[in-house]
């Protein structure tokens, strides 16, 4: 293992201070990953744009290049596009306050601009525009997303391809348990069945769209890759929960972790993880802590915020509280998992896509995993953001609240957008989760 | 109001409007009798097979009026109001002394998550008066594995309303419900065509009176008025004024009609669920039974919540043709919004067709609420 050398914590162009070489390893690859992906799609090459929920696995083993939707509106929303896209989906005639997360991608695709550069040579469209995929898929998790899907795939002139949902009939509330090694047990069976053919019919699809054939070798190294990278996430995780004060916050595993874990199933993704795991276990072992003055830990829960990522240290000096858990990191170690993948991978895919959506939105699954979680990070309070304008994100807010609080576990919730700043003012907010620190975290009893 | 004096007058039409005003009063006269009631949330609850297992089928409807004692709690802002009105009537007690069963269609995401909540509110709140719940998860993209998927999902559905009532429910009794659910939508046939003929014979306002009923009573006895109803419309007096086609939100009340009629217009047809759709395709009797319930169910022209912008485009440019629609006024709530995706293509279309049309959105329920709704409407019919 190369020697990590101790280097003072940088500030990000957003101002959040990172202190991982992992971060901006990652952060280096996607840049570098992306400017590949573009020739390859300007050399001819089939492109997909996918929705989060959507198996990237068979892509991937068919080494289609493609991008997520959540990475890209990240992007977008860190590289401060939002307010110029959302103009011009109000010029275009469509709500400029709805399904941001969704939208994002969609109104870039109105932008005339999205592949030209300034008089300085500069690109004016994010890391120069995403290029034109010639597939979009999305899965039915939302009523709005598979008509903006639609609507981006027309714009780009692509393939526009749909992938159902169902609801689960049953839920062992310990889904976790469950989810790595006895995910046959966590499912009906028929909605196993029924996620196999949905992903036979998307295979079948992709192969005659692309002329590349699906080998489901290829698929058992991605979920192999996959299996070696959660597995880093979950030690990392785990020792995060160990360690107090932590060595990192979820500034720098967020950031660490969410580029790698859209390239999950290659080498790279796996390698990082297991570097990103010794390089936080090395700050652990020599007492390189976050915020020595550590002395409430928080939670993160909802999606990251992606254009104000330094709030989450606003109360790191004056308090000592720290975010220490996002469902970023802990998400991978708990959720994608699937063992016992060599007598079917695809139906240990199915068992993990299939899921995803019910894991982070059903209740109780949702609720009892944010308990179980606090507890074992030993979590003092939590910081909830409840999107305000999306119904794919609406999961039961009051159970995750009641949850956790008659577990002695005190709860802010709020209303905010993970990508549009327009709703988003700083000093309120953080009025609001330090007069929260003040009256429910430092007065609860321990 | 829109109703006009020959509707008032007619016993029929008086005999509905008595039910569509006092929408509980069947369900609970048949439960003094003995009978069981289930009531539906979301228009995707097969009627052939309720009625089939025994029990009446009565509509989850809003109460405008009740205050959101438990909802505000519970639910957030991202539900639509009438959802919301909805849902304190499920939890507070209302439905738990109405029906005996409540089963959720997933006709809407908004209405999967009012199960997956009112699910776990009976797990982990079971003193809440909440009824026993079950959900049908239909799969709405069209193709032969998801046509496939649904019958298993009917028959799952089967296999629970069997379980409540503890007798099996025989194929026999499906095609006997079934011929009593279609020779109700042929009743409502009559209605529609006295709508969307060149001379226009019933206003939207009575339509939705005589079509909503239907949700609270029996049904061969709504059959039956409405069939004589529609003898005695035929003769009523032409309606004239610009001819509306209506999309978006589902109307349960008179309101947004009474003010497009009371400013000359008439509402010849509309695609939501408590219009027109309501009584749309048949169970085809040539198919085996869980079969026929799928493509009733499934095939129906697509709604505005579960399709594609490109389907939606489709099938408003169709439903309006065939209405002879002059205009269409597109009516959403607030945070009911996947319709607001379809818009856009949707007014392109009949903008390059000459079709006039004008949109309200984010909308306040109920529609009193809207300042200067009424005058707007007028503006819009007197330009």
């Amino acid at each position: 293992m190369e020697e990590i050398k101790k280097e003072m914590p940088k500030a990000s162009p957003s101002g959040a201070v990172k202190k991982l070489k992992a971060t901006a390893e990652a952060s280096a690859y996607q840049k570098e990953w992306f400017q590949g992906l573009k020739a390859r799609v300007e050399a001819g090459e089939d492109f997909g744009y996918l929705n989060a929920d959507v198996p990237m696995e068979v892509l991937k083993a068919m080494d289609i290049p493609f991008v997520v939707n959540q990475w890209w509106a990240a992007i977008c929303g860190a590289k401060r596009m939002t307010k110029k896209y959302f103009g011009l989906l109000r010029d275009a005639g469509y709500r400029d306050d709805l399904c941001s997360y969704c939208a994002t991608a969609f109104a870039e695709s109105l932008d005339p601009d999205d592949h030209a550069y300034d008089a300085e040579g500069k690109p004016l469209g994010p890391w120069g525009g995403l290029p034109d995929p010639t597939i979009a898929i999305t899965r039915l998790t939302c009523d709005c997303q598979s008509k903006i899907f639609e609507l981006f795939a027309k714009n780009h002139g692509a393939d526009f391809y749909a992938m159902e949902n169902t609801v689960a009939r049953t839920f062992p509330l310990n889904w976790w348990d469950y989810a790595t090694d006895k995910w046959e047990e966590l499912y009906d069976k028929d909605r196993l069945d029924a996620a196999v053919e949905e992903l036979k019919e998307l295979i079948r699809y992709l192969e005659m769209k692309t002329g590349k054939m699906f080998d489901i070798n290829k698929l058992q190294v991605v979920m192999d890759n996959i299996n070696r990278q959660e597995t880093w996430y979950g030690k990392i995780r785990d020792l995060i929960a160990d360690s107090h004060p932590a060595p990192v916050t979820v500034v720098d595993t967020i950031n660490a972790v969410m580029p790698a874990q859209w390239q999950r199933g290659s080498e790279w993704a796996a390698d990082h993880a297991e570097r990103l795991y010794y390089e936080i276990k090395e700050l652990a072992d020599r007492g390189d802590v976050a915020v020595p003055n550590e002395k409430y830990r928080l939670m993160w829960l909802g999606r990251g915020l992606w254009h104000d990522f330094p709030f989450y240290q606003n109360f790191e000096k004056k308090y000592g509280a720290v975010f220490v858990w996002s469902m970023y990191l802990a998400m991978g170690a708990d959720a994608y998992r699937r063992y016992n993948v060599e007598a079917d991978p695809l139906r240990a895919l199915a068992a993990r896509y299939i899921g995803m959506e019910d894991f982070l939105h059903m209740p109780p699954w949702n609720a009892q995993w944010f308990l179980q979680q606090a507890k074992r990070n030993e979590i003092d309070g939590v910081v909830y953001m409840v999107p305000e304008n999306c119904m794919q994100a609406v999961e039961g807010s009051y159970f995750i609240k009641k949850t956790l609080e008659d577990a002695g576990i005190p709860v802010l919730a709020f209303n905010a957008d993970p990508v549009d700043p327009r709703k988003w003012n700083r000093d309120t907010m953080t009025g609001l989760v330090e007069d929260f620190i003040e009256n429910r975290v430092m007065k609860k009893e321990k | 109001m829109a109703i006009r004096e020959c509707a008032l007058k007619n016993p029929y039409f008086a005999k509905l409007f008595d039910v569509y005003r006092n929408r509980d009063a069947a369900a609970l006269a048949f439960k003094a009798k003995g009978g069981k009631v289930l009531a539906k949330l979301g228009f995707d609850v097969p009627d052939e097979l309720v009625l089939a297992a025994g029990l009446m089928p009565v509509q989850v409807y809003a109460d405008p009026d009740k205050e959101l004692v438990y909802t505000n709690k519970i639910l957030e802002y991202a539900f639509d109001p009438m959802v919301r009105k909805q849902f304190e009537k499920m939890v507070d007690g209302t439905y738990k002394d109405l029906a005996d069963y409540l089963v959720v269609s997933n006709s809407t995401d908004v209405l999967i998550r009012v199960f997956l909540y009112l699910r776990e509110l009976i797990r982990s709140e079971p003193e809440m008066p909440v009824p026993p719940t079950a959900f049908i998860d239909w799969l709405f993209t069209r193709n032969r594995m998801h046509q496939e998927r649904n019958e298993l999902t009917i028959n799952i559905f089967k296999a629970q309303l069997e379980d409540w009532t503890g007798k099996k429910i025989t194929d026999e009794e499906i095609v006997d419900a079934a011929k009593i659910c279609n020779e109700n939508r042929a009743a409502l046939r009559k209605i529609g065509e006295l709508r969307h003929a060149e001379q226009v014979r019933v206003n939207g306002t009575e339509a939705l009176v005589i079509i909503g009923s239907g949700f609270f009573m029996d049904k061969k006895e709504h059959t039956d008025l409405v069939n004589k109803l529609a003898e005695d419309a035929a003769s009523w007096p032409v309606i004239t004024g610009k001819r509306v086609f209506v999309t978006g939100s589902v109307h349960e009340d008179l309101k947004v009609y009474s003010m497009i009629e009371d400013a000359g217009a008439v509402v010849v047809a509309e695609d939501h669920d408590w219009g027109d759709r309501s009584y749309e395709r048949d169970y085809n009797m040539d198919y085996p039974v869980v079969r026929a319930i799928v493509d009733r169910y499934m095939l129906r022209s697509f709604s505005s919540k579960k399709a594609f912008v490109s389907q939606r485009v489709e099938t408003l440019n169709n439903s309006v043709a065939a209405a002879k629609a002059d205009a269409v006024v597109f009516y959403t709530n607030i945070y009911e919004d996947s319709a607001s995706w379809d818009y856009p293509s949707q007014k392109k279309s009949l903008d390059e067709q000459g079709i006039r049309n004008i949109c309200f959105a984010k909308m306040q329920y109920p529609a009193q609420n809207n300042d200067g709704l009424a005058d707007s409407i007028a503006e819009f019919f007197r330009g």
